[in-house]
């Protein structure tokens, strides 16, 4: 009796019964007005019916204090069940507590075994994360369900790397590598959210500069990230009639190698290979011998511009996503011991080089 | 009588041929000689069998001679047309000299034979009793077994008649090695038990083990399979059956073929199987009419039902119970709402549902079919509709559950299904104390105790476990038949090659037709020169 009694309740000390369970689908965190931190979560209940989904309701409930974990316990003493945060799939910040620096926060995320490190992390852009989780967008009920298909599906439009807060944590940590995280921005006109480009972090804090939703692309794919489809529109040619002058291509394959030149100073070429389709060319006359030669050339020229750009935005936000201080710490170390990486690299030179070679250009003709 | 002496005194044969019978050996060597007097040996007779009512005693040739029967197990116009009429057709003056009798001077001997339905004739003045075969019999149609059918193939199925069954295989197998032996058992009830097999491709030594096993039994009655299959088999004290039950005829002599052995008993259609592994189980006659691709999806499906049978109620308690975040982010919400307000944690829910759905099922065997079918619809659909929508149970359990049931019915022996739907208890059980962890405990108990189990001899989980890969062909899949070159291992059969290639036509068919196209090629291209 004492045997059956042992092997049979020992494990019911962590039965976690799902009934009884809140499910927390959505976190924001801002910097609080009293204490440290401000939480909001979005708790939906649903009730039970015969037939057919049930009615659900969405509970937003938000609280201070000096730390979320302090902030989840005030939030448990709200609601009937227990706080369960292993269903989250979206963390926001809003851009202050951003700036303060997200570790502390992700830090009790980071040590519970039952959180769900497959989240989506996001930051809001000018607004706070309260705003965001309160939001009661039309048509779509959840906002952790608006948020977490939002972010899914830009990063299957190569907009963002689509990291999840268990990638971002190596690079959160290590002093080598910085990391971007999808901005969002509230549309108050029309009550949606708009992705709104990836904010660039150095170290631990948001930097406050960013790579717009038009680049993003390009910016992807000189990570080396491509997702499902990577679409670029670029302006082409000079003239002035403004349809024609553009062209959209998608990328087909896409091969990226970063080389490093480390002597007096680091030099990173970045060499990109990319396979392209043209799907919007309204100029035409692709099948004139010659004139696909010269829109290769054209987006190699623009591209190379392009992202000329963005890497000047990221050396001067300092953040250092491609990982070239990884690099150099691990083949070059004892460069590495000698300088101050954060000092060194706003002045090394990334180099982009494209390769561009059009492979297909759609059925007309 | 005196020309058959001389004949075995002139032509050397000295030993006496005997009749060879079912009982001749079970009269335990006990012997009571008959008297002259016909009234001594009819009051013995009588006061055996304690002065039964339906033992029929006709006195002829005014009061010295008696013809005795069992009314209740002769048939009349057998005693009218074997015995009467050549007396009454001129073509003969006494019963006695009958030709179609057999003599015997043991009333012990008259005594099983008149069990048997046999008629004795006794005379006065003569201590020769003379017996009839008068038995009547009366046996149901050989018709497809209701708990085995399929769709193509034969229809035909065991009855309760064991000389009609050992038909039924003869007819099946017209070879000489097939051997029959019977054995009587039950010492009150003196069962005829039939021990059938190939020679030449069972193991003599399995053979031997079956009937040390079979002839072992010392009881009172027996009276159906399941009682010889306690008495024979290896390990009682598991919910798994070791020897296969059928009432196919195919189905017996395919194993046979396989070498190996099956036991019958008279009264009951079906057959024991031995040896038998867990995988014969899976195996329905039907894989073997189908194509070997249907064949196989078939099995794999079954197969596959087994894990469904066994664990489906375990892993959903283990999931709401404790493992929630595997749901996937789109179903949490529907799961959250068919559980939240339910008042019982899930594994009440669970055993409720599944003692509800076998309390279904039992009903549904017990009554006739017209009741049997309103059984069903007020279990299916009134039960399981109200229980959901009066919140005592989800209808996630709901659909687990009936899942499950269907699951643990597809598997084509009855035996098996009940273990599975047994196991399914401790299963539950466990999941809903120790989660996920406690279903691995508890599948590994069950395979420990698979890979342990063994029959006649053979392990149980063979060609798992000991892995033989040869013999995969015809367990998880159903290879098709010209690769089932050889007989399984498990079976120890000493004759493995179970085909010469099916398949030679093909062979043969290659090589001919290269040299026959040629000259009809040459053939068409003179005609068409000529044409020109």
């Amino acid at each position: 009796m004492i045997l059956t009694a042992l092997i049979l309740l020992t494990g019911c000390w962590d039965e976690r019964q799902f009934k009884n369970i809140s499910l927390v689908l959505s976190m924001g965190f801002d910097t609080g007005e009293e204490q440290a931190i401000r939480q909001t979560v979005s708790i939906p209940t649903v009730t039970r019916s015969s037939e057919g989904p049930g009615q659900e309701f969405i509970n937003v409930l938000s609280t201070e204090a000096h730390t979320p974990r302090e902030a989840r316990d005030k939030i448990d003493m709200m609601i009937s069940d227990n706080f369960d945060p292993s269903k989250v799939r979206v963390v926001v910040f809003g851009e202050e507590l951003a700036k303060e620096g997200i570790f502390p926060v992700l830090d009790d995320m980071y040590r519970d075994p039952k959180s769900n490190l497959n989240a989506y992390m996001a930051v809001v852009e000018k607004g706070t994360a309260e705003e965001i989780t309160r939001l009661r967008a039309t048509g779509e009920t959840r906002i952790s369900e608006y948020l977490g298909g939002m972010l899914e599906t830009a990063a299957s439009s190569t907009h963002t790397t689509g990291e999840n807060l268990q990638l971002l944590c190596a690079e959160l940590i290590e002093p080598g590598i910085d990391f971007s995280v999808p901005l969002i921005e509230l549309d108050k006109q029309n009550g949606a959210i708009n992705f709104s480009g990836m904010g660039l972090f150095h170290e631990k804090t948001y930097t406050g500069e960013k790579i717009s939703a038009e680049k993003s692309t390009l910016y992807m794919l000189l990570q080396g990230k491509k997702g499902k489809i990577a679409r670029l529109t670029e302006k082409v040619s000079g003239e002035n009639d403004e349809i024609t002058s553009y062209a959209t291509v998608e990328v087909n394959k896409m091969k990226r190698k970063m080389k490093l030149t480390v002597d007096d100073g680091v030099t990173a070429d970045i060499h990109v290979n990319l396979e392209l389709k043209v799907v919007e060319y309204p100029s035409d006359h692709l099948y004139v011998k010659g004139k696909i030669k010269m829109l290769e050339e054209q987006l190699t020229d623009v591209f190379t511009k392009e992202s000329e750009k963005i890497l000047t935005t990221l050396q001067e936000a300092n953040s250092d996503v491609f990982g070239i201080g990884r690099r150099v710490k691990a083949y070059h170390p004892d460069y590495w011991n000698e300088v101050e990486w954060s000092e060194e690299y706003p002045e090394i030179a990334i180099v982009p080089h494209f390769d561009i070679k059009i492979i297909e250009h759609g059925i007309m003709n | 009588m005196l020309m058959g002496f001389f004949k075995r005194l002139f032509f050397g044969d000295h030993t006496r041929l005997q009749d060879r019978d079912l009982a001749h050996d079970h009269n335990h060597g006990r012997k009571q000689l008959s008297s002259k007097k016909l009234s001594e040996n009819v009051d013995y007779l009588l006061s055996n069998f304690h002065k039964s009512n339906d033992l029929k005693i006709r006195v002829l040739n005014e009061g010295n001679a008696a013809l005795l029967y069992f009314e209740s197990l002769s048939d009349q116009e057998k005693v009218f047309e074997k015995i009467f009429a050549p007396v009454e057709n001129g073509q003969i003056d006494e019963i006695s000299k009958l030709r179609s009798a057999r003599i015997t001077q043991n009333l012990e001997e008259v005594i099983t034979n008149l069990l048997g339905g046999q008629a004795a004739y006794i005379e006065d003045g003569s201590n020769k009793v003379h017996l009839f075969d008068v038995t009547s019999c009366y046996n149901r149609t050989p018709e497809e077994p209701q708990n085995e059918r399929v769709i193509r193939g034969a229809h035909d199925g065991f009855i309760e008649n064991i000389m009609i069954n050992i038909n039924l295989i003869r007819k099946r197998i017209e070879n000489r090695n097939l051997t029959v032996k019977y054995i009587k058992l039950g010492t009150y009830t003196n069962t005829n038990v039939a021990i059938i097999y190939m020679d030449g491709i069972a193991d003599p030594s399995l053979v031997q083990e079956v009937e040390r096993r079979v002839s072992s039994i010392e009881t009172d009655m027996v009276h159906s399979p399941g009682l010889i299959e306690e008495y024979i088999e290896d390990q009682t004290n598991t919910p798994f059956p070791q020897m296969l039950h059928t009432e196919r005829p195919d189905r017996v002599v395919g194993n046979l073929m396989e070498g190996r052995v099956a036991i019958m008993a008279e009264g009951t259609p079906t057959t024991l199987i031995a040896p038998s592994t867990f995988f014969m189980f899976y195996q329905a006659s039907d894989d073997y009419n189908m194509r070997w691709f249907t064949g196989t999806f078939i099995r794999l499906v079954r197969l596959f039902s087994f894990v469904i049978a066994v664990g489906l109620p375990a892993f959903y308690i283990a999931i709401v119970g404790f493992h929630f975040e595997v749901i996937p982010d789109e179903l949490i919400i529907p799961v959250k709402a068919s559980i939240n307000e339910i008042a019982y944690p899930p594994i009440i829910e669970a055993l409720v549902m599944v003692v509800i759905i076998e309390l279904i099922r039992e009903a549904g065997v017990r009554l006739p079919a017209p009741i049997g079918q309103t059984i069903g619809i007020v279990g299916g659909l009134v039960i399981g509709d109200a229980v959901v929508r009066a919140g005592l149970v989800s209808n996630l359990m709901v659909i687990v559950v009936a899942l499950t049931a269907i699951a643990s019915f597809v598997v084509p022996s009855n035996e098996l299904s009940t273990a599975l739907r047994l196991l399914t208890f401790p299963l539950i059980v466990l999941a809903g104390t120790m989660g996920f962890v406690g279903i691995v405990f508890g599948m590994l108990i069950i395979i420990i105790h698979l890979t342990k189990l063994q029959s006649f001899g053979v392990p149980y989980l063979a060609p798992v476990a000991p892995l033989n890969f040869g013999d995969l062909k015809d367990t998880f899949v159903r290879l098709p038949m010209f690769m089932m070159k050889t007989r399984p291992k498990d079976s120890h059969a000493i004759k493995p090659d179970a085909l010469n290639p099916v398949r030679k036509w093909k062979l043969s068919d290659q090589q001919g037709s290269k040299p026959n196209q040629q000259p009809d090629g040459a053939e068409a291209s003179s005609k068409k020169q000529s044409d020109r």
